[in-house]
């Protein structure tokens, strides 16, 4: 029997919200740096007024609802939850101050966007930003990215039951590290590394196009933040298609696939284990659905005579699937193209890899290609059940990191998260269509927000009606969180409605 | 007094890993797209010949 929630209960919860949100109020601060290099004096005050009032807010919680008491994992789970949300609306507020965005649902569609990593985007004449403000949105993908409650966790590690506990509650299952804060530091670590890579690597490519140093770094410090955290934001409303050049095409595809790839896998790499590229169960699923999709994407532009160059093949079909697959949101094709130019094939595998998602414990969303490898080889296990002698014992084992048996316990997980995201996919789906999209564009649409991927083909925009926004901004905070948070989070909210709290 | 002594074999070496394992993965992201790329100009190939 599940017993009554205390106050307890909720001063746990609220105390830990207090203290992710003194991260946040500080995390905010950082674009200042950005204003004063680009010399955006008035846009300071509206990072400091939200910052304030993030301060303020969460200062009270720890303090009036102090408590020694350790997490437990539904609380954890409900921090995780609630976390986000309150970040969202917190983090909103200058991009709706500075009218950076249509309306204050904008902004935060905008925030939970950038969190998720989706990238998505309601944001009004993206090109014409502010610096601040345009770095704010990537800066929000890519603190996103590492996981916001793994950056809290990294400056706040207090105990590490509970550590551990919200570190999981967030869709992170494997710690890297002896404990929780060297975890949330090697993340960190291997994140910088590949920040600063990709926008060297940006940089050098904008300035062999032509662009000017300043432009080039800029470009490229964003591109890069929203490349490795799959995020798929851009200074520029045609995206990576502004560009108009396949050396830049290159280095996304390179920094996102990379983005996209396990932080336990990427530990294990850096750290010389690098036989891992070839015998990890996530490397080899996600290499095998990309090629596949890539394939029959291609194969789809090809046969209805959409593109017939090879190259233009590549940078338009690998691209998208690329991006799709890896949750990325990236896109070398505009929206309308999509909907309009794509056939309905190509289209509708787009859909389907942007829900299988990128890899566990990495910056991407969707299913996530651990959970499809050991599916796929639970089906191999069955099947060699049956044909085997009734008295043959069939095991079966993947690698990732080490060798692991695979027990019907692993497949049951697997098996009940890919349910939830597909329900997740049925509901956003229903309700699209419901505003009247066609079947195609909303399953689509839909899958890019569950899968936290950011690809459009033109449902989102400031214009689309106000409950598809609240549905979508719930799509990707569900997706994000893997589900089961959000679902402990209701359960809390049924119990407290029916049983009232104790004292 | 709390200074470890430095090795510089010891600190190329992990570097070196560390490097090393960098590039490993660029490499990777290279394989994907080399196999990408073949699959599209085999497809133009393939839809040529048909």
């Amino acid at each position: 029997m599940i017993p009554q929630l205390t106050r307890e209960d909720l001063k746990i919860i609220g105390y830990n919200l207090g203290r992710v949100g003194n991260i946040i109020g500080v995390l905010m601060l950082v674009p200042i740096v950005i204003s004063i290099i680009y010399q955006e004096f008035d846009i300071i005050p509206h990072f400091i007024a939200a910052s304030a009032l993030a301060l303020i807010l969460s200062n009270l919680a720890v303090h009036f609802l102090n408590t020694k008491k350790e997490m437990e994992l539904k609380h954890a789970l409900c921090v995780a939850a609630l976390a986000w949300i309150f970040m969202m609306m917190l983090t909103a507020i200058p991009l709706y101050t500075t009218h950076s965005t249509g309306s204050y649902l904008d902004a935060n569609f905008e925030t939970m966007s950038g969190f998720t990593t989706t990238g998505l985007s309601l944001a009004q004449d993206v090109d014409h930003l502010s610096h601040s403000i345009n770095f704010y949105r990537h800066y929000l993908q890519f603190i996103g990215g590492m996981g916001i409650i793994v950056v809290a966790l990294t400056v706040l590690a207090r105990s590490e039951v509970g550590s551990v506990l919200t570190f999981k509650s967030e869709g992170r299952e494997e710690i890297l590290r002896p404990n929780v804060a060297r975890t949330s530091r090697a993340i960190f670590g291997i994140a910088a590394t590949f920040l600063v890579l990709g926008t060297v690597l940006f940089a050098i490519v904008g300035i062999y196009e032509g662009m000017n140093v300043g432009t080039s770094f800029f470009d490229g410090v964003n591109h890069a933040m929203a490349a490795f955290s799959t995020g798929g934001f851009s200074p520029h409303s045609q995206n990576i298609l502004y560009y108009h050049s396949f050396p830049y095409e290159i280095v996304a595809l390179i920094i996102f696939l990379i983005g996209s790839f396990n932080f336990a896998f990427h530990y294990a790499v850096l750290s010389g284990k690098r036989r891992e590229m070839f015998k990890n169960i996530e490397i080899r699923t996600i290499f095998i659905t990309l090629m596949l999709s890539t394939l029959v994407i291609a194969a789809g532009l090809l046969y209805f005579n959409v593109y017939s160059s090879p190259e233009i093949l590549f940078r338009k079909a690998f691209f998208q699937a690329a991006s799709a697959h890896t949750t990325t949101g990236f896109g070398t094709v505009y929206p309308a193209q999509m909907s309009n130019v794509w056939p309905n094939l190509p289209q509708t595998m787009m859909s389907i890899i942007m829900l299988l998602g990128a890899c566990a414990n990495s910056t991407g969303g969707g299913i996530k290609a651990i959970r499809v490898g050991i599916m796929a080889k639970a089906f191999f296990r069955e099947v060699k059940k049956a044909l085997s002698p009734k008295t043959a014992v069939v095991s079966e084992k993947y690698h990732h990191i080490s060798d692991t048996p695979l027990t019907d316990t692993v497949v049951k997980g697997a098996a009940l998260i890919t349910i939830g995201y597909i329900v997740l996919f049925f509901v956003g789906t229903t309700v699209t269509m419901l505003y009247g999209y066609n079947g195609v564009d909303s399953m689509y649409e839909t899958s890019s927000a569950v899968g936290n991927v950011g690809l459009s083909c033109g449902v989102t925009s400031p214009a689309m009606p106000s409950m598809l926004k609240v549905t979508y901004i719930f799509l990707m905070w569900a997706g994000r969180l893997e589900i089961m948070a959000v679902l402990v989070l209701v359960g809390f909210a049924i119990l407290a409605l029916r049983k009232g709290i104790k004292k | 007094m709390g200074l470890r002594k430095f090795s510089l074999k010891a600190f190329l070496k992990k570097n070196l890993d560390f490097i090393a394992g960098v590039l490993s993965e660029v490499g990777l992201t290279a394989v994907f797209i080399a196999v990408a790329a073949l699959i599209c100009l085999l497809l133009v190939a393939v839809k040529a010949l048909i």
